[in-house]
């Protein structure tokens, strides 16, 4: 029998590691090509270093947004016996719910990000400086 | 790594007699001695590494696996404002279930358990600030005051001051 599997998009944010569904995202682009509107930084998963990359996601009411980050490591499938919830003191206690579980890759947790909530809550505290060009 | 289950052996004579002794589980926090229930604790594990969660609140450093589960950790030097407990490679925590919530309490040192005659326990001090606020007696043993903790009242306070996202139960 085989074990369903979960495909993660692994990336880094400043010295971390996260994961994300891969389905979340809509495709992988640089920075540098995308309108300075549409870039989502400075998100409560610290601050980024090189900010060279960039994950696009589909955002809210339409369009699309551009979460910054330091690399996009690849994608890894995990098999979903080894993706956690959050543990329930924690889940309750967070000021965020861009955070939706837990893998377990080589015994330590690494977050899975929800990209769509991480943008919109970013988006919602401190609404996107307009284009500058 | 360490289950918590009182031996006998360890025990004066008679110190099981139901009613008249209490089991506690003493720990350090800030020079000071404290204790909670011991019933609550399932066990007392070493730390392994920390995740850090994003916003989260200070009394939560981190999360860590053990045997493949994911566990809080609590901070209450943090949560009473006394600051944050120094976590180094040989920090141990206690393993507690206070209702719906399971988390490993962090310390500056384990003392483990300790029976204190019921009788003993003393009535908290009036203050309503800091740890005090969280305290249910006051027990004295051959080496010095304990101060006992209403632990499950302290981790629901710890859940209501924070400002969730999400779920406010599992």
């Amino acid at each position: 029998m085989i074990e369903p599997v979960s495909e993660l998009l692994m990336f880094q944010v400043g010295a971390r590691v996260f994961a994300s569904t891969v389905r979340d995202v809509v495709r992988i682009g640089n920075v540098a090509d995308v309108p300075p509107g549409e870039l989502v930084e400075g998100t409560s998963l610290g601050p980024t270093f090189a900010r060279e990359r960039g994950i696009v996601v589909a955002a809210e009411g339409g369009g699309e947004a551009t979460l910054v980050v330091d690399q996009v490591l690849g994608v890894r499938s995990v098999p979903e016996s080894e993706l956690q919830p959050l543990p329930a003191f924690a889940a309750a206690v967070i000021r965020s719910g861009a955070v939706s579980g837990l893998v377990l890759l080589d015994e330590a947790p690494t977050l899975i990000v929800d990209l769509p909530t991480l943008v919109r809550e970013r988006r919602s505290a401190a609404p996107a400086a307009p284009p500058t060009a | 790594m360490s289950p918590v289950r009182p031996t006998s052996d360890s025990l004066p004579a008679g110190a099981l007699r139901a009613g008249q002794e209490a089991w506690f589980f003493c720990l350090r926090i800030h020079g000071g001695r404290y204790a909670f229930e011991a019933p609550l604790v399932t066990e007392v594990v070493r730390l392994g590494p920390l995740t850090r969660l994003p916003a989260a609140p200070s009394f939560l450093p981190g999360v860590f696996t053990h045997r493949g589960e994911v566990l809080p950790v609590l901070d209450i030097g943090q949560l009473v404002g006394q600051g944050a407990i120094t976590i180094r490679p040989s920090t141990r925590a206690a393993v507690v279930h206070c209702g719906p919530w399971k988390v490993a309490v962090i310390s500056d040192g384990l003392e483990g358990l300790v029976v204190i005659p019921r009788r003993q326990l003393e009535p908290p001090p009036a203050e309503s600030v800091g740890m005090a606020e969280f305290l249910s007696g006051v027990a004295r043993d051959k080496l010095g005051t304990i101060a006992v903790l209403d632990l499950p009242r302290l981790v629901e306070a710890a859940r209501s001051r924070a400002v969730p996202a999400g779920s406010a139960g599992p």
